[in-house]
């Protein structure tokens, strides 16, 4: 049943391409130069049905699939490696969270989880979810189902505003986010919530998206409870502004046919009226945008280098300021963590001694105190900005 | 003629050394004519290059022994050849964050392993093999886990895919923003991966028919997962845990990922733990929230899975540009092109923005779904301002869009799968800038067209 056979159908490209190329100075023509089964393109399955990203396939023939060769022996072998997993072993895994499968048993509320997100997630993800520092926004902006409006919005110009796709306004599904927080977060220690935690969190971001549970403004009632039995009442105002529609059990065959049409995605393909154009093949009002001097984005690191030398062997110095600023502050300046030179807070810990404090910030703690902060630096380096971080000296 | 003979090496290694590197600073700073001088003067003196009236320093010492570096380094030389970042691309630390790669002084269609791109969303996992379990359950007869030795017992497979993340050149939908090949083109790289076929493993599990999709699972911190429909995995899905003939390395999943050949890098999941199949699709963050393209109509394309046909010129670059180029020089335009789609069958090539085109030529191995280097010889005149652009077609009849007729359908706002014809503008010092060639677009916010602003 899952052998695709070799039937093949004769499509080349070779022909069509050259049909419709214009004005051709150079006599060009697509050449094709594949091994057997080459000069005959595939675009459906062995089944008939289109290859279902618009694209081709290489079916085996001759005993080779485009240029490689095949072990055909391998076709009519079954093989069984491994084992059966047990009933507890694939309940173990199984924890994805979808819109056909609810979260597991649990309840949490608003103010259950802006007390779980103030002590985990703030120092990232901002106030309310405002994001900042690169991390993602999850909230803080308004009403999500007026957010959504904000989908029609294309920068044309540098002065206009951009869509706002966050929780609330853009993404299909709530149970995306209920598995997400779930295994993903937080970040620099995933898999540590409570299934309770993660209700709690979710009805937190339900609040600062200003979303509904069925009739529900969660935003207005901090008393609301998230649990197993109104999740699936979540209303997402974006669910259907996604396309294909991959639900339901039309779901891949929507997907076929929408790339079936380049003009779907904003491709060009020869054999759907796309030409080759060889002369004068730009818009009249097409120009060239240069990047004004001095700008665009050049903060690379390593900055660009392509010469060919010894390696400095000298240590990098490094602006302990500006690593603490990037690295630390989020949460030793935020009240997370005991900040700079705060004698009370680091005496407990410095009475360990020093390289106990040095190791427990290398390795990450239990308490909040992630590896090196999450930071790149060396170990080196990192002591540098912890002997900052505790004497409030450079 | 004794002041010809070839000099000891360690009377004056000290000084050829600053020599040599002197030399490749001025190059660098684009002063490349001086080198030329300097050589020129030496040989008029009746000196000759040193270089080549000297003992080199290393053939007059023993060489290290060949138990030095049990697992090879590249030369010391070559230490500016890497991966780079910027804060930029990180989703607030480089835990979500991409490294791209040098794609300026990348050789063939292969990336070395250390050079390949590298993104992750929790960071690099380093798994224990010894403790790695693969699942495979779902909509299966029969559900299994697979030890990493068990799954390599599995007949292999050896194939050359490119990888590329959909976000390749998604910084500039509304503009140029990196003067360098490395940033604009690099979120890709090129190996050779074996594995097994993933329908060859299915054999034996008995898949129900109502199985649609499959969830492939990753074990790291961001548990990322994505959802492939389930005609990928029976055509030409494999899981790999080889690269270049080495073991995976742990960026790109060690031990064991998905290779969907041509796909989003982003769907390819690596340090994989689990296959799930279903009959519904899975919603995962990084199919919902993200490596979804916004439309001007307001709807995003979900599920985008193959990265179009696209190309670039890769010599010359910002990164090696033809400063050091005197007028009339013949030179060779190289570049790569790929297909997600295909196997590339032509590459055109302009030297004004992509207005008018002539054919380039293939070169090298052809094929499915990987890189392909095209060329074509130029003879370079000094002061002359051009543009280059290429513009690649595959077998399955997509040709690359100008940036035009691609923002025209898809809008400023998509982020991913951007492959419009990306050009290169050289400056009349033979500098290298990244340029873009469009019209002013009109956006109807009633209608979610786009239009051409001043078209009539
Ligand atoms: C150390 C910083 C950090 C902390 C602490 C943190 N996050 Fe995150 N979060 C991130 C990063 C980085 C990402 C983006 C990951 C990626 O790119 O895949 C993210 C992504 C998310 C997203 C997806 C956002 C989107 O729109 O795609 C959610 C939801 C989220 N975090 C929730 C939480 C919650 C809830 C907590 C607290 C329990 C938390 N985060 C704690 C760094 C953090
Ligand atoms: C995501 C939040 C977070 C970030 C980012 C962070 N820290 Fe911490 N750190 C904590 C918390 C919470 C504690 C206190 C609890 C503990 O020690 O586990 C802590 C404790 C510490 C300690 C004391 C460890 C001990 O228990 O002896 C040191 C040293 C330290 N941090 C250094 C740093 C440095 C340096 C950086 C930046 C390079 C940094 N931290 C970044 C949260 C953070």
């Amino acid at each position: 049943m899952l052998k695709l056979n070799t039937k093949i159908i004769s499509a080349s490209i070779a022909v069509s391409a050259a049909l419709v190329m214009t004005a051709c100075n150079s006599g060009a023509s697509a050449s094709g130069s594949n091994h057997s089964g080459a000069s005959t393109v595939q675009t459906v399955y062995a089944d008939g049905k289109a290859v279902i990203d618009g694209g081709t396939t290489y079916p085996v023939v001759n005993g080779y699939t485009s240029q490689y060769a095949v072990n055909t022996q391998v076709d009519s072998e079954t093989l069984n490696h491994g084992r059966v997993p047990t009933a507890g072993e694939l309940a173990a895994w199984n924890t994805d969270v979808t819109h056909i499968k609810l979260p597991p048993e649990g309840k949490g509320t608003v103010e259950e989880g802006e007390v779980l997100y103030e002590a985990q997630c703030v120092m990232c993800h901002g106030d309310f979810g405002s994001g900042g520092g690169g991390y993602p926004a999850l909230g803080g902006k308004g009403e999500a189902s007026e957010l959504q409006k904000t989908l029609k919005a294309q920068r044309t110009t540098p002065d206009e505003d951009g869509p706002v796709r966050m929780f609330g306004s853009y993404w299909p599904q709530a149970s995306t986010m209920w598995w997400y927080i779930q295994d993903g977060m937080p970040h620099p220690k995933s898999k540590t919530l409570t299934h309770d935690e993660t209700y709690a969190l979710t009805a937190y971001m339900l609040s600062v998206n200003e979303m509904m549970v069925g009739d529900i403004a969660v935003a207005d009632d901090d008393e609301f409870e998230l649990n197993r039995d109104n999740f699936a009442d979540i209303v997402m105002p974006n669910v259907d502004g996604f396309e294909p529609e991959i639900r339901g059990e039309n779901g891949t065959e929507n997907v076929r046919t929408f790339y079936a049409k380049a003009s779907n995605f904003g491709g060009q393909n020869l054999n759907q009226g796309a030409v080759r154009c060889m002369t004068d093949c730009q818009e009249p009002t097409a120009k060239i945008v240069r990047i004004a001097e001095g700008g665009g984005i050049r903060d690379f690191f390593p900055p660009t280098n392509i010469v060919r030398d010894l390696p400095d062997s000298a240590p990098v110095a490094i602006d302990v300021k500006a690593e603490y600023a990037a690295n630390c502050a989020m949460c030793h300046d935020t009240g997370a963590a005991p900040t700079v030179g705060d004698r009370a807070a680091w005496e407990p810990l410095v009475s360990k001694g020093v390289e106990k404090v040095y190791a427990n910030g290398i390795n990450g703690t239990d308490t909040g105190m992630p590896a090196k902060g999450g930071s790149s630096l060396t170990d080196a380096q990192f002591k540098q900005v912890v002997d900052y971080l505790v004497t409030g000296k450079l | 003629m004794s002041n010809n003979e070839i000099k000891n090496s360690e009377l004056d290694v000290q000084t050829e050394q600053t020599n040599r590197r002197d030399f490749f600073k001025k190059a660098a700073l684009g002063v490349g004519a001086l080198a030329g001088t300097s050589l020129f003067a030496n040989e008029a003196a009746g000196e000759g290059d040193p270089n080549i009236m000297h003992h080199v320093k290393w053939g007059q010492t023993w060489g290290d022994p060949v138990d030095k570096n049990l697992y090879g380094i590249p030369s010391a030389y070559e230490h500016n050849n890497t991966r780079r970042g910027t804060k930029l691309l990180a989703s607030g630390n480089l835990r979500a964050s991409i490294a791209v790669a040098p794609i300026h002084e990348s050789q063939g269609i292969i990336t070395p392993n250390g050079l390949f791109f590298s993104r992750s969303h929790g960071g690099t996992a380093h798994v224990d093999p010894n403790e790695y379990r693969l699942m495979i359950h779902g909509l299966v007869e029969k559900p299994i886990v697979l030890t990493l030795e068990e799954l390599k017992r599995y007949p292999s497979v050896s194939r050359t895919h490119f990888i590329e993340c959909p976000a390749n050149g998604g910084q500039e939908w509304r503009g140029p923003q990196f003067n360098s090949l490395q940033f604009a083109k690099g979120f890709m790289s090129s190996a050779e991966w074996t594995g097994v076929y993933l329908k060859d493993i299915l054999k034996d599990l008995g898949l129900k028919p109502t199985a649609k999709w499959m969830l492939a699972e990753g074990s790291d911190n961001s548990e990322m997962g994505r959802t492939i429909p389930i005609d990928k995995v029976l055509d030409d899905a494999m899981l790999v845990w080889g690269q270049n003939g080495e073991a995976l390395r742990p960026e790109q999943g060690y031990p064991v990922r998905i290779m969907l050949p041509g796909w989003e890098g982003n769907l390819m999941v690596k340090w994989l733990k689990r296959l799930k199949f279903s009959n519904e699709p899975f919603f995962a963050k990084e199919e919902t929230s993200k490596y979804t393209a916004l439309k001007p109509s307001g709807k995003a394309i979900q599920h985008f899975y193959a990265n179009e046909v696209n190309s670039t010129v890769t010599h010359p670059s910002p990164e090696i540009d033809w400063s050091n180029l005197k007028d009339g020089d013949r030179v060779e335009i190289q570049g790569l092109a790929w297909s997600g789609m295909g196997t590339i069958t032509a590459v055109d090539f302009s030297i004004d923005g992509g207005k008018n085109y002539v054919k380039a030529n293939l070169k090298g191995l052809v094929l499915p779904k990987s890189w392909t280097r095209w060329s074509i010889m130029h003879t370079y005149k000094k002061g002359q301002v051009i543009q280059l652009a290429s513009r690649a077609i595959d077998d399955a009849g997509y040709i690359q869009p100008t940036v035009d007729q691609e923002t025209l359908i898809t809008g400023v706002e998509a982020v991913y799968h951007r492959n419009a014809v990306e050009t290169w503008e050289v400056q009349p010092d033979g500098k290298v800038r990244h340029v873009m060639v469009r019209s002013q677009l009109k956006y109807d916010k009633e209608t979610g067209t786009m239009s051409i602003e001043g078209k009539a």
